[in-house]
């Protein structure tokens, strides 16, 4: 399902964190956005998700403007899982997953075979089947990253939202995180996530879009957007671009911690 | 438990294996609870200030012959058990409404001072006109409790507030409001002994006009609470899932506590500030049946109802024909279970 975002604007108070922000992101895409700390990109996924009122624009989902539908209209195709969520440590990882069948559900919340279907497919997708008895208060960080992320598939969602689903995670955990949501991108779900790690997001997306200062700075695929003086500009660090070897896809890396200006941005031993 | 059972009994089996609830463990509470209130409420009819044979009682309650016992239990002791349970799980639903829609597990109606405020309102009317009817008891209590939901929403939900603050606001209000009461009450010419058992909190002489004035509220209290025991349980997940999950946050909120609200304010007009039930109840389900909301609202339902018709009954035997305040039996009790959480759970 096809994301519109049409001059959206967000901020808290009076400050401004995402500013007459467009963009189109096609159905069936993977797409990280990235950028420094403050740069707005949390704000702006929290906006795409609807949960937090734009100051100006709107965001339609496929023909619609998101803020005319329900909240659990929306929730029924878009999911939306924020940075490291703290609550229901006393939850099995089913319940939890259970959980994700709310906006589904009628007002006494019966259980339909349709829910059960879900539930198990979820925990299957996410490959939590074997934790499915395990409080969350006991699991490793990249095992409750999993068993949100089947609460966000058990809602059957069209488009995955993901606010830095690999924070907190060591390097073999971050990989089976963002294999998990390829896997679910091939299986048709649109996945848009905020990354830290550039080189997680040159790895497994298809599409960067980098902000600053509330902005899109850069927008592309990461073969191409990629280079060192745009990732200078954005992240105000001087960058060399590596090529992965395997894949050929760039592989930035920060060279000093001297901030610079976007002129300064030295040259790159990438072909 | 699915409607599908009926249709395919193997296939609904199957299904209901699967149910993620801890279905055992109620049934069993369920029955506990069940047969407490039965042996609470015989009992409650055997004793008192008379004593009555269970012969007296069984003749009292199914026939005419014992006009004495008949009237005893009928008029006196069968309405005074129902306000008691009553009073009791309107209490107990407040705290665990409260306690997850706080997500502290400290939170309780007296705690965060939605008891006081429904007391000032009642005390008000009480000096004000001293005949008032209880209905309008009721209708000022009601008004009093949603009155202090919407301030304790205000400050609790407007601008970021931690656990603490809340409990700090809390004990604020409940100082507040307590203060006026305590005043209103000195400076009126209303009966000491009547004031004391309002503040203490106890069950002297209600009656069934109490359990009427209550029944308009209690009905559309306890329902709205079962209805969104499923919100509170997403809401339970943090907010930003919550609203993910298709849950207005702030409505669901406002609305639990609006619940919160009157249903306190139904046990502050019959029984005055009983404290310490909403808060104990609730962790006594949790710890029964775990975290769920839509089992441990009713169960702390159920529990508030012992506790408050057991305290009754304590108070009205311990110094037998007089009587303490009930309250004092709760507070007796709930005291020490709150220093224990204090010390005990993090």
């Amino acid at each position: 399902m096809r994301l519109s975002i049409q001059g959206l604007s967000l901020g808290y108070g009076r400050l401004t964190a995402v500013d007459d922000v467009s963009l189109d992101i096609e159905s069936g895409d993977m797409v990280s956005i990235v950028g420094p700390n403050g740069s707005g990109k949390s704000t702006l996924l929290r906006g795409i998700g609807r949960l937090q009122r734009p100051t100006r624009g709107r965001v339609l989902l496929g023909e619609t403007d998101i803020r005319s539908l329900g909240a659990r209209q929306v929730a029924r195709q878009l999911a939306v899982l924020p940075q490291s969520p703290d609550g229901g440590a006393d939850l099995t990882v089913r319940e939890l997953v259970y959980r994700g069948r709310f906006p589904h559900q009628g007002i006494l919340q019966r259980l339909t075979r349709t829910d059960f279907e879900a539930v198990d497919w979820a925990m299957k997708a996410a490959d939590v089947e074997l934790l499915a008895a395990r409080t969350l208060a006991h699991l490793s960080g990249g095992e409750r990253q999993r068993a949100w992320i089947a609460m966000a598939l058990a809602q059957q969602p069209r488009v995955l939202l993901l606010d830095e689903p690999t924070s907190f995670l060591d390097i073999a955990h971050q990989v089976e995180v963002m294999e998990l949501l390829q896997r679910l991108n091939h299986d048709g779900i649109t996945v848009v996530a905020v990354l830290h790690d550039l080189a997680l997001a040159a790895r497994y997306t298809r599409r960067v879009i980098a902000m600053r200062e509330g902005r899109v700075a850069f927008d592309g695929a990461p073969a191409e957007v990629m280079e060192p003086v745009g990732l200078a500009k954005v992240f105000g660090i001087a960058m060399t671009v590596l090529t992965d070897p395997e894949s050929g896809l760039p592989i930035p890396i920060p060279r000093s911690k001297a901030s610079l200006t976007p002129r300064d941005a030295i040259a790159t031993d990438r072909p | 438990m699915t409607g599908m059972a009926a249709e395919s009994p193997k296939q609904g089996s199957a299904l209901e294996r699967r149910v993620p609830a801890r279905l055992a463990g109620s049934t069993v509470v369920l029955l506990m609870c069940v047969t407490g209130l039965l042996a609470v409420s015989l009992l409650s009819m055997k004793l008192g200030a008379v004593h009555l044979s269970w012969n007296e009682v069984w003749g009292g309650l199914t026939s005419d012959s014992e006009p004495l016992a008949r009237n005893i239990i009928w008029q006196i002791r069968v309405p005074r058990l129902v306000d008691a349970m009553l009073v009791g799980a309107a209490l107990a639903v407040s705290g665990a409404l409260l306690q997850g829609v706080t997500r502290n597990p400290l939170a309780d109606p007296t705690i965060l001072g939605v008891t006081a405020a429904a007391g000032l309102a009642s005390a008000t009317v009480i000096v004000i006109d001293p005949r008032v009817p209880q209905w309008a008891i009721a209708a000022a209590c009601a008004a009093g409790g949603l009155i202090g939901a919407g301030v304790l929403f205000v400050i609790a939900y407007r601008g970021a507030v931690s656990p603490v603050r809340l409990a700090l606001a809390g004990v604020a209000l409940s100082a507040f409001f307590g203060a006026a009461i305590v005043g209103l009450l000195a400076s009126s010419r209303t009966f000491l002994q009547t004031s004391l058992g309002f503040l203490a909190g106890g069950l002297y002489g209600s009656e069934w006009r109490d359990f009427r004035a209550m029944l308009p509220y209690l009905v559309p209290g306890f329902a709205a609470a079962i209805l969104l025991s499923g919100r509170l349980n997403i809401l339970a997940l943090g907010d930003d899932v919550a609203a993910g999950l298709g849950v207005v946050t702030d409505r669901t909120r406002l609305a639990i506590l609006a619940v919160v609200g009157v249903l306190t304010a139904m046990a502050v007009a019959t029984a005055g500030m009983v404290s310490f039930v909403g808060l104990v109840c609730p962790h006594l389900a949790r710890y029964t049946v775990g975290s769920d909301n839509r089992a441990l609202i009713p169960v702390s339902a159920l529990y508030g109802a012992l506790l408050v018709s057991i305290a009754d009954l304590i108070a009205r035997l311990v110094i037998s024909p007089s009587e303490v305040p009930m309250g004092i039996i709760t507070a007796g009790v709930g005291a020490p279970f709150l220093l224990y959480l204090v010390r005990f759970r993090e």
